[in-house]
């Protein structure tokens, strides 16, 4: 057991992982029809990854029902939403529209899931608008330096801000184009390194955590 | 003073949010109808797509959902107008399954409005799992990623994709992204490997992330938020609800820089009272 378990995961792993850095830099035709039937079978796991998604949600609110735990209200919205959505779906048989006409699956889309994720998008902009007035203060120097930084994009990237003071424009595009980028550069260079370490491990068989089952892994 | 002070610290927030709510609406109803300025960023997207061949192969990936409708619908709109109007084939898709169906309206809408016919001048794919295996696959095969469109209509044998077998075949590329999927996994799965031009349009939000790709020319162009959206009608001369929303915008930045700007006057005023206190 302890083969299928540990030994055999790990070999996979290393051979694949090692197989597809190095198909990378190997334009034979072979290696080519090898990650086309790869990226397919990742696109086929993505998709039972999705399932998985679904269980796993509809598995954590029926404990919170169950329980009824405070908001299982809530959940009981998402269990009839989501179930909705479901028996709709199948009644149109996934189409948004036949022959032109708008089905139940397109209309649920168009005027329920459009507008509310336009709603709590937008809602946003007023609890921004709120939390900046309480939090964004000049305590320190540093601090300074971001309540101006921010106060001259926001002015830059605005008709009304190019309008009143045109130089703002210029100062903004300057912040973009050469301080944030450095700044988001070094970043990216960081996550990058760590990423390539942490897969350079897991190929390696040093990091086993995704292998589950605690210490003994 | 320091009595109105602490009293406009704690100010009720509901106050804040009529401020906002007055900021939005007062310029959609009253226009003051500035210009827009152009970035160079966003030129150099028209530019490049200004500069293709008739009949050249552009591809757009719609790669958010409808809560980022507001910024990046209008910037999807402009490019499709601005793409069927050079009269180039167009290949849609989505990395956003939430977004399948939006994408799927904004195409019919622009072709029909610019009379394109579905399956001889564009397709729209729409969305498959994956992310970056999924660029792959289109990489190697788009036939074997999408063996049909959307509309269930096979994808071999459509007019719209004659000669084209796989992403190196694609002219130009462009992903309209309001997170993770989308303009960097483009990069890293797909333009590396596949050697095609891209750039991309972002939500205001994401927008400074990605500028160190638009220095080091990874992507050629980036359309960022409604701003950038906005500047994209300008260039291709049809407004649209970019150009009207800046107004909006325009006006709550305002409100937000002077809200903030008076709290820290009210907290200047206020400096050092709660250490005494403590």
């Amino acid at each position: 057991m302890i083969f299928l378990k540990r030994q055999l995961p790990l070999a996979i792993t290393f051979f694949m992982g090692t197989a597809f850095a190095l198909q990378y830099y190997i334009p034979h035709p072979v290696s080519e029809d090898a990650i086309t039937n790869v990226s397919k079978w990742m696109q086929i796991i993505s998709g039972f990854a999705l399932l998985l998604g679904i269980a796993s949600l509809f598995h954590v609110h029926a404990v919170k029902i169950q329980r009824q735990v405070p908001g299982w209200g809530y959940s009981l919205v998402l269990y009839v939403a989501m179930l909705g959505t479901i028996a709709v779906g199948f009644w149109a048989h996934g189409e948004t529209k036949v022959n032109g006409a708008q089905t139940g699956f397109g209309w649920m889309y168009d005027y329920t899931m459009v507008p509310l994720q336009g709603t709590m998008f937008s809602i946003l902009a007023f609890f921004i608008a709120s939390a900046a007035y309480r939090a964004f203060r000049a305590r320190s120097r540093e601090a300074s330096v971001l309540l101006a930084a921010a106060v001259m994009v926001m002015m830059g990237r605005v008709p009304l801000g190019q309008f009143l003071a045109p130089w703002t424009w210029d100062v903004t595009q300057w912040l973009l184009n050469v301080l944030n980028s450095a700044v988001r550069r070094a970043i990216l260079i960081g996550v990058s390194m760590g990423s390539v370490a942490l897969s350079l491990k897991i190929i390696l068989g040093i990091e086993r955590s995704y292998l589950g089952g605690g210490k003994d892994q | 003073m320091k009595d109105f002070a602490r009293r406009m610290v704690g100010i009720d927030r509901r106050l804040i949010f009529l401020l906002v709510a007055v900021a939005v609406l007062f310029p959609l109803l009253r226009p003051f109808g500035l210009p827009i300025k152009i970035s160079p960023e966003v030129n150099a997207v028209y530019d490049y797509i200004e500069a293709l061949p008739e009949r050249s192969v552009f591809l757009i990936s719609f790669d958010f959902d409808p809560s980022s409708k507001p910024e990046l619908e209008p910037q999807g709109i402009a490019l499709l107008r601005h793409a069927f109007r050079k009269n180039l084939r167009i290949i849609g898709m989505t990395h956003w399954l939430t977004g399948t169906g939006l994408a799927d309206s904004v195409f019919s809408k622009v072709a029909a409005e610019m009379g394109k016919e579905r399956g001889k001048d564009y397709v729209f794919l729409g969305w498959s799992p994956g992310g970056g295996a999924l660029i792959i696959s289109l990489g190697q095969d788009l036939y074997k990623a999408f063996p049909s469109d959307y509309q269930k209509n096979p994808t071999h044998g459509m007019p719209v994709l004659e000669g084209v077998r796989n992403l190196r075949d694609v002219n130009y590329m462009v992903s309209l992204a309001a997170g993770g999927a989308g303009i960097e996994m483009w990069y890293v799965f797909g333009k590396d490997k596949y050697r095609f031009e891209m750039a991309g349009g972002s939500t205001g939000v994401i927008a400074p992330g990605l500028y160190p790709f638009l220095r080091s020319g990874q992507i050629n162009g980036l359309i960022g938020g409604l701003q950038g959206a906005a500047e994209y009608e300008t260039l291709i001369g049809q407004r649209g609800t970019a150009t009207a929303g800046m107004d909006a915008q325009s006006a709550t930045h305002f409100v937000i820089i002077v809200l903030v700007i008076l709290c820290n006057v009210f907290y200047f005023v206020l400096r050092g009272e709660k250490g005494r206190s403590a």
